[in-house]
């Protein structure tokens, strides 16, 4: 089974812009989950839910500057570290992410089971939540 | 579904059954236990005993023929947790969506 999953898309969108939305709390806390998030080497993250069933996401930040972010991926009550790399490139105007989550299934016995069983339950939930919350933003705006 | 990719998982966490369950891949056809077992440093009841816990879990049938236990490798369970991983697949797809979304939403 592979370890890595990485992903490519191109915004049609300026790179500073981009940059913003992966690395400010603020940001981050709209199109993506609710984070508690600084671009700083070292800092101690956490995403969030609202919605109570949904295990927290934590990690420390292992790299920030642009145009290469990078943290590990620890889900809450286990001890399995997966790393998200994000790496933005200017393309005639337009930015080009490479995503990067390594470390999915490498995981020791024990260990991986325990994280499969939290992520389960609650995940699918949370994600399926924040696409209905940029939708009542959508409207709100 | 959750305990069956728990108990697949863990069925292929230890590397002696990932060997054993490789060396039935490879033959592509059904071996008997004691052909199994000559393969393997471990002693034939040691390799029952891994045969057994692929077997629970379906990566392995066992059919008896005469004397001799015939053993054949199954994938399925596998494709199963495969697709389980394709959960943080679709959740990346879906986040940049969203990210897209937004950007886009947003001057």
């Amino acid at each position: 089974m592979k370890n890595v999953i990485s992903k490519e898309k191109v915004f049609n969108h300026p790179i500073d812009k981009v940059w913003n939305a992966i690395t400010r709390q603020e940001e981050i806390s709209t199109w993506f989950i609710q984070a508690d998030f600084k671009a700083e080497v070292g800092y101690p993250y956490t995403f969030t839910s609202k919605e109570e069933d949904c295990v927290p996401i934590t990690g420390i930040v292992k790299q920030a500057d642009p145009y290469t972010l990078i943290y590990t991926w620890v889900v809450q009550d286990t001890d399995t570290e997966t790393t998200v790399k994000w790496v933005l490139q200017e393309v005639e105007g337009k930015t080009k992410l490479y995503l990067e989550h390594s470390g999915i299934a490498g995981y020791p016995g024990d260990s991986a089971v325990q994280m499969f069983e939290s992520f389960n339950g609650g995940w699918d939930n949370c994600v399926s939540l924040l696409a209905e919350y940029l939708t009542e933003e959508v409207h709100a705006g | 579904m959750q305990d069956r990719i728990t108990q697949v998982l863990k069925a292929i966490a230890d590397p002696t059954r990932r060997e054993i369950f490789h060396a039935l891949v490879v033959a592509a056809t059904a071996m008997p236990i004691t052909q199994i077992s000559g393969q393997f440093q471990i002693s034939r009841q040691g390799v029952t005993k891994h045969l057994k816990t692929l077997e629970d879990v379906g990566l392995v049938h066992i059919n008896t023929q005469g004397r001799e236990r015939f053993c054949v490798a199954d994938a399925k369970p596998l494709k199963e947790v495969n697709s389980w991983l394709k959960f943080y697949e679709d959740f990346w797809d879906s986040a940049l969506d969203d990210l897209d979304s937004y950007l886009d939403g947003s001057s």
